[in-house]
């Protein structure tokens, strides 16, 4: 059984502009059909005008996956009727993309797989449409929203090098962390990241998936259609060539219509462009631009900061944010390593479990090392911060505050009044204890911890505990 | 009156515009009812309000594919029947800005579809030389205004295969299509982007140079335009051709060409030989792939260009919705489009798909470099390139009636090619015959107007067709 998945991505470029005109293209939230003109409108008599920090950011994404830059590009008319176009032709590249033949390493259980990148090229977002009353196939009616028509879209497309939906995800992953760290993609924003996929199962026909969002979800619509290829094989039927969609309520795919060949779209030249030659001064002032990249850094974390490989890794593809603030952590506070484990085993939980980016936290590096320094100088338990830390990454309540507040400073509870009083009330354990019974004395030494509210170092209270008992 | 004196009294004051508007408007009302070549006049006009620029005053007539912000603007099609554009062309706003008078939105071919102006869906110009007879196209309402309106004024028209020299001929006015690029399409309404062009058809050589100088320049709204320093291309006209080269290709003037219009022509060399320049026959030999690339380029442009135009945000609409989109496409745009139009969108179509697509499109775009190296080869050479600008005399609509699509287009094998290689090119009286105008086409390198007006100018000096009128006029 062999799965061969080849995906599209279409990354929204985050330029102040759309890519033929002025439009701004901060469209979310405003208005349907106000941030337009008659360019994007595609009105009789317009021509598009090239944003060229559009081509300096898709020459910078096609630097960082390691593309050939072509020396001359030009554009395309992609025709279709469709009510998302409003020139019903969509401006692409065809012939002549931006860039070719790059490639994107992932990390297969330690061992690094090339991901072949077939062609990178610019080209306008269609707008956007609006199904009222149903989805794509049972809408009554469809309404035509404007303001997305023309942000840039940069197009990625792989080989079909993925085996299973598991790669496409890492592979994801990683490349919105690289189009962050190179600053020309917000991936916050809703549906800034759309991804078609290719996908065939044993040598046969490749159904396309189209228009996908949110990495989870395209694993699991990837893994749905194999699924239901395989099916249909094992039944002895055949798979259709054709288009589908995913149901994101149902978690199926479903059938939008046959596939048509990629030359009936009777590509022709955009003749309202001109050809666009990429000099090597370009290139190089783009290259001049080009930031640390993630895996570089990842590098950087193990040799600067002592991290191991997964430690850093993780870090690194928790996004830039996450990131920034482990740099500016250690900064502050020179305990890479301790900053690195609180991170991965506690604050990263904590933010998934609250659904907010490290970014838009409470949790800031400050709070985040004060609370670590606590731990480390020995006034709180580590047992105690797996709790606190819930509650402060939530509130941004500063950790001694917190303390305070919850009347929790160590010097402020009695531990060896806790012990007499647990050693009081568990007569039968203290005797079990003393007739050698090792379980008894981790009981109490729970007890003790439950009496003081996690305040107590365990090592402390075992001390005690033997001493007390020994006398 | 000429141009250059009526603009001067105006500026001087002795020309009162609020007083000239009414006697204007009152023959426009009369040219309008004999010969029609307006979609749509503009009698909404306030002289106050104009800039005391270049053209202070003076009326201009716009072809119906150049936007005019508030004023409707039709292409010649039904399709954009009511269409009010938001915004003027670049060469409009010139134009305002500098004091012109828009007078209004001259006939045309469909879109720019066809040869004589019949193609148009709101009226056909009739030859004021015959009324019987066309004007030619697509630009036959500016000529045929230009030629029949006995007041100054002066025509914006545009050329995708030679829809200004075509109806200058056939009118006996003179039409210039400038270098490809030379003018801002911004604002214009696509026929073929990579050949459509906005020139001037004017009454003399001095008025489409005087109009050109204001219209040409660079506008970053147009990728395509120039950035070249402003030309003032009044000042090429000299009467003095002595020591230029001409060149007079020998494919122009072969089988198809009627015998008369030939001599004609030879005629006009030969008196440019007589003033002292230097005149050899030549050949341009890709002169037969020019047309078939030219058709099959335009027609697969124009099919994409049209494709925007389905009653959604602009235009024609259906009120009937129940079905799907592409339903409702096909209604709206069977109504919208005329039998031209869609020949050249269903042709246009097929030429790029899959299979076609390398045969027909991509040769083309290759046949045409062919095409602009024969010129450039013969510019190596010769100052301009001379040629009948029509094989033909203006036809009768009974005549075009009888044509099948495939001659009409054979009749645009001399205005092609230039058309086709972007370089720019003058059509000017050159003699009559029956009492109907024949077009002298005088063509030269990239951005080497200044030879073709010279020549022109020489030539207009030296013969004065320029001032013969058609009867009733």
């Amino acid at each position: 059984m062999s799965v061969r998945i080849g995906v599209e991505v279409h990354v929204q470029l985050k330029t102040k502009s759309k890519l033929f005109c002025s439009c701004s293209t901060e469209y979310r939230d405003k208005e349907p059909n106000t941030v337009v003109c008659p360019i994007c409108l595609g009105f009789p008599g317009t021509r598009p005008k090239i944003n060229k920090k559009a081509l300096d950011f898709a020459i910078l994404i096609a630097k960082a996956l390691e593309c050939r830059i072509l020396p001359k590009i030009f554009f395309s008319r992609k025709s279709y009727l469709y009510p998302d176009l409003a020139k019903n032709f969509q401006i692409t590249q065809y012939e002549m993309p931006l860039a070719r033949d790059g490639f994107l390493n992932i990390n297969i259980n330690g061992k690094e797989k090339r991901i072949r990148i077939k062609r990178l090229h610019l080209e306008e977002d269609p707008a956007k449409l609006v199904h009222i009353g149903g989805d794509i196939t049972t809408a009554e009616y469809v309404l035509v929203d404007y303001n997305r028509s023309g942000v840039p879209l940069c197009e990625i497309v792989t080989e079909p090098d993925f085996n299973n939906p598991k790669e496409v995800r890492m592979f994801l992953t990683k490349l919105s962390t690289i189009l962050e760290y190179l600053n020309v993609y917000d991936s916050s924003l809703e549906g800034s990241m759309r991804v078609d996929a290719n996908i065939s199962v044993d040598d046969g026909e490749r159904v396309e998936i189209k228009n996908m969002t949110g990495f989870g979800k395209i694993e699991k619509a990837l893994n749905y259609e194999i699924v239901r290829q395989r099916h249909i094989l094992r039944c002895g039927g055949k798979v259709k060539r054709e288009t589908r969609g995913f149901d994101e309520s149902q978690g199926i795919t479903r059938s939008l219509r046959e596939k048509e060949l990629e030359e009936d779209y009777g590509y022709i030249f955009e003749p309202d462009l001109t050809v666009v030659k990429i000099s090597d001064e370009w290139k190089e002032r783009i290259s001049k631009g080009m930031p640390e990249l993630p895996d570089r850094r990842a590098q950087r974390f193990v040799e600067e900061y002592g991290l191991n490989h997964y430690q850093a890794k993780v870090i690194i593809y928790s996004g830039k944010a996450m990131a920034d603030f482990f740099e500016e952590c250690c900064s502050l506070f020179d305990n890479p390593r301790m900053i690195a484990r609180w991170i991965i085993t506690d604050l990263l939980k904590c933010l998934n479990y609250q659904g907010v980016p490290i970014d838009k936290s409470r949790m800031t590096p400050n709070l985040f090392v004060d609370f670590l320094r606590l731990i480390s100088e020995g006034k709180i338990t580590e047992r105690l911060g797996k709790e606190m830390i819930k509650e402060i990454s939530m509130s941004g309540e500063h950790p001694e505050e917190y303390l305070k507040r919850k009347n929790l400073l160590k010097d402020k509870v009695d531990v060896k009044k806790a012990v007499e009083k647990v050693l009081e009330k568990n007569k039968k354990a203290v005797l079990d204890y003393r007739l050698g019974k090792v379980k008894a004395l981790e009981f109490l030494v729970g007890e003790v911890l439950k009496e003081t509210r996690m305040v107590a170092d365990p090592i402390e209270v075992r001390k005690l505990i033997k001493a007390s008992v020994a006398q | 009156m000429e141009t250059k004196e009526y603009l001067e009294g105006v500026k001087e004051g002795w020309i009162c515009v609020e007083d000239e508007l009414v006697k204007l408007f009152a023959k426009i009302k009369k040219v309008q009812e004999k010969y029609s070549p307006f979609i749509t006049i503009n009698e909404d006009q306030n002289p106050k309000k104009l800039n005391k620029g270049l053209v202070f005053g003076l009326p201009i007539s716009v072809k119906d594919n150049i936007c005019t912000k508030g004023l409707r603007t039709t292409a010649g099609s039904k399709i954009l029947h009511n269409y009010i554009p938001p915004f003027d062309a670049f060469v409009t706003k010139v134009l305002k800005d500098e004091g012109g008078l828009i007078i209004g939105k001259t006939a045309m071919d469909e879109f720019g579809h066809g040869t004589f102006s019949t193609n148009c869906a709101f009226c056909v110009p009739k030859n004021p030389w015959d009324t019987r007879r066309s004007c030619g196209g697509s630009s036959g309402g500016a000529a045929c205004l230009t030629i029949a309106l006995d007041f100054p004024h002066i025509a914006l028209a545009e050329s995708t295969g030679g829809s200004i020299s075509c109806p200058a001929s056939f009118t006996g006015t003179v039409g210039i299509t400038p270098t490809y690029g030379r003018v801002s399409r911004w604002g214009l309404i696509s026929y073929a982007n990579s050949l459509d062009k906005i020139g001037v058809i004017g009454k003399c050589v001095y008025d489409v140079a005087f109009l050109l100088s204001i219209i040409a320049g660079y506008d970053e709204m147009d990728s395509t335009s120039l950035d070249l320093n402003k030309e003032d291309y009044t000042s090429y006209l000299v009467n003095e051709v002595k020591g230029m080269k001409i060149g007079v290709p020998r494919e122009y003037l072969g089988e198809g060409v009627d015998e008369r219009i030939k001599k004609t022509v030879w005629s006009g060399i030969k008196m440019l030989e007589t003033l002292g320049a230097e005149v050899e026959e030549c050949q341009l030999p890709h002169t037969d792939i020019a047309l078939p690339s030219y058709y099959i380029i335009a027609m697969a442009e124009t099919s994409t260009n049209l494709a925007k135009f389905c009653g959604i945000r602009y235009g024609l609409e259906s009120r009937i919705m129940k079905e799907g989109f592409n339903e409702y496409f096909t209604k709206v745009r069977t109504r919208g489009f005329g039998e031209e139009t869609k020949r050249r969108i269903i042709l246009g179509t097929y030429a790029r798909m899959t299979g076609y697509r390398n045969r027909y499109y991509l040769k083309a775009m290759k046949a045409r470099t062919l095409v602009i190296e024969d010129f450039k080869r013969a510019f190596k050479k010769y100052d301009v390139l001379i040629a009948p600008t029509m094989p033909i005399l203006p036809p009768k609509f009974s005549e075009i009636e009888a044509l099948e699509p495939v001659q009409v287009y054979m009749l645009d094998i001399l205005t092609v090619p230039p058309n086709l290689a972007g370089i720019p090119m003058i059509s000017i009286p050159c003699g009559f015959i029956q009492g109907l105008p024949v077009g002298m086409h005088v063509m030269a390198d990239h951005l080497e107007e200044k030879n073709i007006l010279r020549v022109a100018y020489t030539f207009e000096q030296n013969t004065k067709y320029h001032e013969r009128m058609p009867v009733g006029v």
